[in-house]
């Protein structure tokens, strides 16, 4: 299916909880036990369960802040330099204007457009980055190949997947760790 | 959480006694340098006296209207504040007093309208007349402090027997005085906005004139709000109980108050610019020239540029350290605002300070602060027999 | 924090077992009083599964005999549409009413109309879920949908109104083939495209990431591999992981923060189209607030109107309950006073003013050839929702619907009275005259909700008309998750 190699013979270990508090109380445990490579799945978002796992970041508030400044220059910058200037050397040219006597800086006005623009690429910004952050669009990922994520992961289940790929992980004490967490059931992962 | 608490167990600290006396002193002081000055000049007393005192009857103003609209909405952010709230809306019969040297010897002073040789020489002060006189503004400022007195009475009257009975439900007339409240607290406070600030430029007139006043005096309001928390919370019995999700919430009240002012502020502006008709621009071109010029940008920098960006922060509003010196900065920046909106109408534009302004709006705040603090302490710091407060405590951000 | 073991909440099994009071428990409260708290967001005692279920169902099944009759009906209202639109383009705008001095018709009119329509929408999406109102879960989605399909009713009108639609692309920024001439940034037309615009694609990409993981959930529901494989295409692969929650949260968080103040300034852009100009009854201060008012309370009038749709004909009524309605009948009210409280402060500030022309619009108004439509406007917006002060009334579907439709006349013909009666009769009595909608108006008008409801019924048909993902959130674990514990030993995957 996967057309890259993989090179661990499962993707990892996946283990079921009964309920949001379940899944965190896990979540928290597996952390502090040492996983680092880990990701829990629910079909509602849960308070604190990233801090839980060590995910926090506030990456995507950064990219926006980073976004609608450029907006907010952008904005008016564009109505500044169309509005008064008469161009540098034919490219970029502006027109200046008198509009009812108005200064041709007109910075009032200006105000309107740039705070749009300020919107505008903020938001654009919040779902691009939101976008890019969590590597969608995700056309195959591994977690699907259980039969129990498959049919409950969007709807009532909760999931803590420890990968493969974590030093810690090994196949067998991994799936014991699980299992002493507490968990309804544990599947093996195939890639 | 199952031992059982009583009214006792959030009995204002010690402090606010202190706090209270330091107040009572510094007003005092302030006052009697006021009222000495008067006898130099007792046009100037009642031109400084007027802008103290719109300001600290807005915070109390700002503070009932506010209770109303957390007995409305809900909430566990209105129910931690909600005694401070109330302390700060019972200060509104001592404004009254307040009112009463403006009333009955100020007007002419103050208010164009009110000297007989300047409206015989203006047509259009005597068309307004019928609104425009001095009968007819110490009627309706008699009127607007017994409706905000009444509405003030009845809801701290039955919060303060919500502490007498334990176990008692919550009580469905806070909802019913407070709806219609509010209404009647919007038509008011435009009205007394009108009269109080707007008629000193007789000729001018902005229909966005009561959002204005009604929006400046909630952001004063929350920043005392925040202010008085951030201190409660350094000692027992509030230490506990104000956490950081509250400041948060607060904060974001705060936040979007800044908001609000800068937008209707900027509304005015914009439409009364773009039209520049010149029944309305000479408001806005005295207040732009000379020293006032430079009032109005230090108020589009702290009144909003500096506190929005800072407020942008979660950080920032969770944290007392850096929210408590926002919430001052913008105390501050709303009398300098109310400064610039009301005294260039003094002088025809032309500026000028006078040591007077500072010991009015020392003098009338020290005294409100008293009263407040005098108020905060008569009574449990929680209302700890609410039937919400359980949730209010334990409620948990959904984000 | 122990709280109770038997969750209050599964004695409420049924809508109409609600009573918009909270459920009191003697003595549980934290220092011996009583605690009240809510009644549950969803009621009909139901799960997990059973919310997935009876939301998904609508768009996979094939549609019901109501859904086509309805459509049918919304489709020959976008077919008057279509035909009126071709008309306009072969003879030209002397088909409609418009005329000197009343250059503004019903086109504006339409366009203010349908704007203020979509602010509830954003209104639900986004202050309420920044002042954690948890009632919004059940209606947000559709109301966001609302938001966008009225934003595209709204946008043809302006585009129409330029009577050569084809130079419609003029306005947006760019520097055009005949040199470098710039829009006019000094104009609140200019600014109104880039209000429009970006409210039309926040609110698009608001909806759309609402969505992700709802679509989803249709995706691991649905059993043809096409329909699987679209789902997919369309949630970009969701799989829930705390990681995706987390920048999803984020994002989310930062939209509903952006969209809020995108909200105000779009219907005060609007406004802006009138203030800044120097007509009497145009040219006042308070416009930008009392525009985003009157557009916050016609747009939840048409939510509920909708909402009463969709508990009756979609069977939504366990998720849009009566307490969402009475919540939704609340804000109609005060949103109806603060509309009545501005119309007078226009009054007496006419008076105040002591401007002529001012005082003389607004007595013009009232009491001038147009008073009907005045009169309309002050009976539907001011007087008749203050029968919600009475709890029986905001909780009677019958009312709440009728009232609703009345607003959205009465805000119709708000938007009626500014535009008309200022420009009928203006500073130069020589100049005045007299507007009257044609059969064309009229035809633009209906076509224009035939468009809004077709797209709100194809809404309906293939996606989730409730915010799955949320509606989980706000239910009482207890009685929603209680799968009961497998027994036998967890079989190895290899």
């Amino acid at each position: 299916m996967q057309a890259s190699t993989p090179s661990t013979p499962i993707y990892g270990v996946m283990a079921e909880f009964r309920s949001a508090d379940a899944l965190l109380e896990a979540g928290g445990r597996a952390y502090r036990e040492g996983y680092r490579v880990l990701d829990a799945f629910s079909p509602i978002p849960i308070h604190g369960m990233a801090e839980a796992i060590g995910q926090a970041d506030k990456k995507v508030q950064r990219a926006v802040l980073a976004g609608g400044l450029a907006g907010m220059a952008g904005g008016f910058g564009l109505c500044t330099w169309t509005s008064t200037t008469e161009g540098i050397g034919g490219i970029m040219s502006g027109y200046a204007l008198n509009v009812g006597g108005r200064p041709l800086l007109s910075w009032p006005a200006f105000i309107v457009p740039t705070f749009e623009t300020t919107i505008l690429f903020a938001a654009i910004t919040a779902v691009v980055s939101m976008i890019a952050f969590n590597g969608l669009p995700l056309p195959y990922h591994p977690v699907f190949n259980v039969e129990r994520f498959r049919d409950h992961a969007s709807q009532d289940g909760f999931f803590l997947c420890i990968e493969a790929a974590d030093p810690k992980f090994d196949a067998e004490g991994t799936r014991a760790f699980l299992q002493g967490l507490g968990a309804r059931e544990v599947n093996d992962v195939a890639h | 959480m199952s031992e059982r608490l009583t009214t006792a167990s959030f009995e204002a600290p010690a402090g606010v006694d202190n706090a209270r006396s330091r107040a009572m002193v510094v007003g005092a002081i302030g006052l009697i340098a006021t009222i000495a000055g008067a006898f130099g000049s007792s046009t100037q007393f009642f031109q400084s006296y007027l802008v103290a005192f719109v300001y600290w009857t807005g915070v109390a103003l700002g503070c009932l209207g506010l209770l109303m609209v957390q007995h409305l909405s809900g909430g566990a952010w209105g129910l931690m504040i909600r005694r401070i709230l109330e302390a700060s809306a019972k200060t509104i019969p001592l404004m009254f007093v307040l009112f009463l040297p403006i009333a009955f010897a100020g007007l002419p002073a103050l208010y164009e309208w009110a000297r007989p040789d300047v409206v015989a020489g203006d047509a259009m002060l005597q068309r307004k007349a019928p609104y425009l006189n001095a009968t007819g503004f110490i009627a309706r400022g008699i009127g607007y402090f017994a409706i905000w007195s009444l509405m003030t009475y009845l809801l701290t009257k039955w919060s303060q027997d919500q502490d007498g009975r334990p176990g008692a439900p919550y009580d469905k007339r806070f909802g019913k005085v407070s709806g219609p409240g509010l209404v009647v607290f919007g038509l008011t406070c435009t009205f007394a906005a009108v009269d109080w600030v707007m008629s000193l430029a007789p000729h001018w007139f902005s229909t966005i004139f009561g959002f204005l006043f009604i929006g400046g005096a909630g952001l004063a309001a929350l920043a005392l709000v925040i202010t008085t928390m951030a201190q409660l919370s350094k000692t027992s019995p509030m230490s506990g109980v104000f956490e950081q999700k509250h400041f948060h919430d607060l904060g974001k009240l705060m936040f979007a108050f800044v908001m609000l002012y800068a937008y209707f502020s900027f509304s005015q502006f914009l439409i009364i610019w773009s039209a520049n008709l010149p029944e309305e621009l000479p408001w806005y071109l005295t207040r732009l020239t000379g020293p006032w010029k430079v009032i109005a940008l230090l108020l589009v920098f702290g009144h909003f540029v500096l506190p929005f960006s800072l407020l942008l922060s979660a950080d920032v509003k969770q944290n007392t350290k850096t929210v408590v010196p926002i919430a001052l900065l913008l105390m501050v920046m709303r009398a300098v605002d109310l400064y610039w909106q009301m005294a260039p109408q003094y002088h025809h534009g032309a500026f000028h300070f006078h040591w007077m302004d500072v010991t009015a709006f020392v003098g009338v705040g020290g005294l409100w602060v008293a009263a407040y603090l005098h108020f905060l302490k008569g009574r449990p710091l929680l209302p700890v027999n609410d039937p919400y407060l359980r949730e209010a405590l334990a409620s948990h951000g959904s984000h | 924090m122990t709280r109770h073991n038997v969750s209050p909440y599964a004695t409420v099994m049924d809508d109409s077992q609600l009573t918009g009071r909270p459920i009191v428990l003697a003595g549980a409260g934290p220092y011996g009083g009583d605690l009240e708290i809510d009644e549950p967001l969803v009621t009909g005692g139901k799960k997990w599964t059973d919310v997935d279920r009876d939301i998904c169902m609508h768009a996979e099944q094939f549609p019901t005999k109501k859904w086509w009759i309805a459509f049918s009906v919304a489709l020959t209202g976008l077919g008057v549409l279509v035909f009126a639109l071709i008309t306009l383009f072969y003879s030209g705008m002397g088909i409609l009413g418009v005329n000197h001095p009343v250059g503004w018709g019903s086109f504006i009119i339409n366009f203010v109309f349908w704007i203020g329509i979509g602010h509830a929408g954003t209104l639900i999406s986004a202050v309420l879920f920044l002042f954690r109102q948890q009632w919004r879960t059940g209606i947000n989605r559709a109301a966001e949908a609302m938001t966008l399909f009225a934003v595209a009713c709204a946008g043809i009108f302006p585009v129409i109104h330029l009577g050569r639609p084809w130079f419609a692309y003029w306005l947006v920024p760019y520097p055009n083939a005949r040199g470098p001439l710039w829009v006019n940034f000094n104009s609140p037309l200019a600014w109104d495209i880039f209000a429009i615009s970006t409210y039309g694609l926040v609110s698009l990409v608001f909806w759309y990431i609402g969505l992700l993981p709802d679509l989803a959930t249709m995706r691991d529901r649905a059993t043809h591999p096409w329909r699987k494989a679209i789902y997919n295409a369309m949630s970009f692969g969701w799989n829930g992981s705390s990681r995706a929650w987390r920048h999803y949260e984020s994002a989310y968080m930062v939209l509903a923060a952006l969209a809020t103040p995108l909200v105000f300034s779009v219907h005060t852009i609007v406004s802006f189209d009138f203030a800044t100009s120097v007509m009497p009854g145009w040219h006042t201060t308070i416009f930008p607030p009392y525009f985003v008012i009157g557009a916050i309370f016609s747009g939840f009038a048409m939510v509920i109107t909708l909402m009463t749709f969709m508990r009756g004909y979609f069977g939504m009524k366990n998720y849009i309950t009566l307490n969402h309605m009475e919540s939704m009948a609340k804000i109609l009210m005060l949103t109806g006073m603060l509309v009545g409280f501005a119309y007078s402060t226009e009054f007496f500030m006419a008076w105040y003013s002591g401007s002529e022309w001012e005082g003389f619009v607004f007595k013009n108004r009232a009491f001038g050839p147009y008073g009907w439509a005045y009169a309309i406007m002050f009976t539907c917006n001011a007087i008749i929702p203050q029968v919600f002060w009475f709890k029986s009334m905001r909780r009677n579907t019958l009312v709440l619907f009728i009232v609703s439709i009345l607003v959205n006349v009465g805000m119709w013909f708000e938007r009626y009275v500014i535009v008309v009666t200022s420009l009928h009769r203006d500073f130069l009595p020589s100049s005045w005259g007299m507007y009257a909608l044609t059969a064309w108006d009229y035809a633009f008008l209906i076509g224009s909700f035939g468009l809004f409801f077709t797209l709100f019924l194809l809404f309906v048909r293939f996606l989730p008309v409730v915010a799955i993902s949320e509606v989980k959130g706000v239910m009482d674990p207890k009685v929603a998750r209680s799968i009961p514990p497998r027994a036998s030993a967890a079989p190895q995957e290899a």
